[in-house]
């Protein structure tokens, strides 16, 4: 299978940007509903829970959710 | 007398604090808890999944609403009330929702990469190693050189099951959801085996006296 330089590339920034205590899917989902409803208070959910926050940029299926759940609490919230 | 029983008996419940869902939610279960928190899922499931479903949407949110029900009465002594409890209920019902379009867009694409047939096939995709185009080191730039420090670093210090899942997220743009199914794996263990690889190749760069950082500013 032959890949692009772009993958290489993609490849480096995602290795340049890891860490140890990364946290996996399971505790992001643990932490989801409480990280959603300060960002709809207002509050800066990316400073009480910044690992949460790490976790939702690196992970598109994480990401989708987390947008979905505000998308659908805004609805309820009107 | 009797009819004032009855309609009252009728009349909507309310349930405002944690502590009355959580009740109204433990067995013995109240039918009209369940109703009202089916309602507000509904409610707030469409707009959120409408962009994903291109038909029957209202079938399908049903559907979903009724499958995190489930879950959650299921878990309701689970809940920590570090949030309004419609909130927890709204994120299993939206990972609900995404996981089933997933499975489903999944199923619908011909991704042949990932059916196994038998284990032949298995062991074709598990052994897979990269190539690329590069010159050979005489006539090559140092940034091919570097690309191809890269590329030996996954090829030679990551495992099969690395280069699988890097392989699948990174190239062909698969979700993880989809990946960790047909790694017959889960989501949460994909990802630390995404991210070990990644620490691994970060690691090896430096003990090669590569600045990760570094290198991809310069590319």
């Amino acid at each position: 299978m032959k890949i692009t330089k772009d993958f290489i590339k993609n490849i480096i920034r995602a290795a340049s940007h890891s860490h140890p205590n990364e946290i996996g899917c399971d505790d992001c989902f643990e932490e989801l509903h409480e990280f959603a409803e300060m960002e709809l208070e207002g509050k800066s959910p990316e400073e009480a829970m910044p690992l949460v926050k790490d976790h939702l940029e690196r992970c598109g299926d994480c990401r989708e959710e987390y947008e979905a759940l505000l998308e659908a609490l805004k609805a309820v919230q009107n | 007398m009797f009819d004032w029983f009855k309609r009252r008996g009728k009349e909507e419940a309310s349930y405002e604090t944690n502590e009355e869902w959580v009740e109204a939610l433990s067995q013995p279960v109240d039918e009209q808890a369940v109703d009202q928190l089916r309602k507000k899922l509904i409610q707030g499931l469409k707009p959120a999944l409408h962009k994903y479903v291109d038909r029957e949407l209202d079938q399908f949110v049903e559907d979903v609403a009724q499958d995190a029900l489930l879950k959650v009465l299921d878990n309701i002594d689970s809940f920590r009330g570090d949030s309004k409890l419609i909130t927890w209920a709204m994120k299993i019902a939206v990972r609900e929702g995404l996981t089933e379009l997933r499975r489903k867009k999944y199923d619908d694409s011909s991704i042949e990469d990932f059916k196994y047939p038998d284990d032949e096939g298995r062991n074709e995709l598990t052994s897979l190693t990269f190539a690329t185009d590069l010159p050979e080191p005489d006539e090559a730039t140092h940034e091919q050189l570097v690309l191809k420090k890269v590329l030996n670093i996954i090829n030679n210090d990551l495992t099969d099951k690395q280069r699988l899942a890097i392989k699948s997220l990174m190239i062909e743009g698969h979700s993880v959801s989809v990946v960790a199914e047909q790694m017959d794996t889960n989501r949460n263990a994909l990802y630390k085996l995404v991210h070990d690889a990644r620490l691994k190749i970060k690691n090896q760069l430096e003990v090669e006296g590569i600045d990760p950082d570094e290198l991809f500013n310069t590319m």
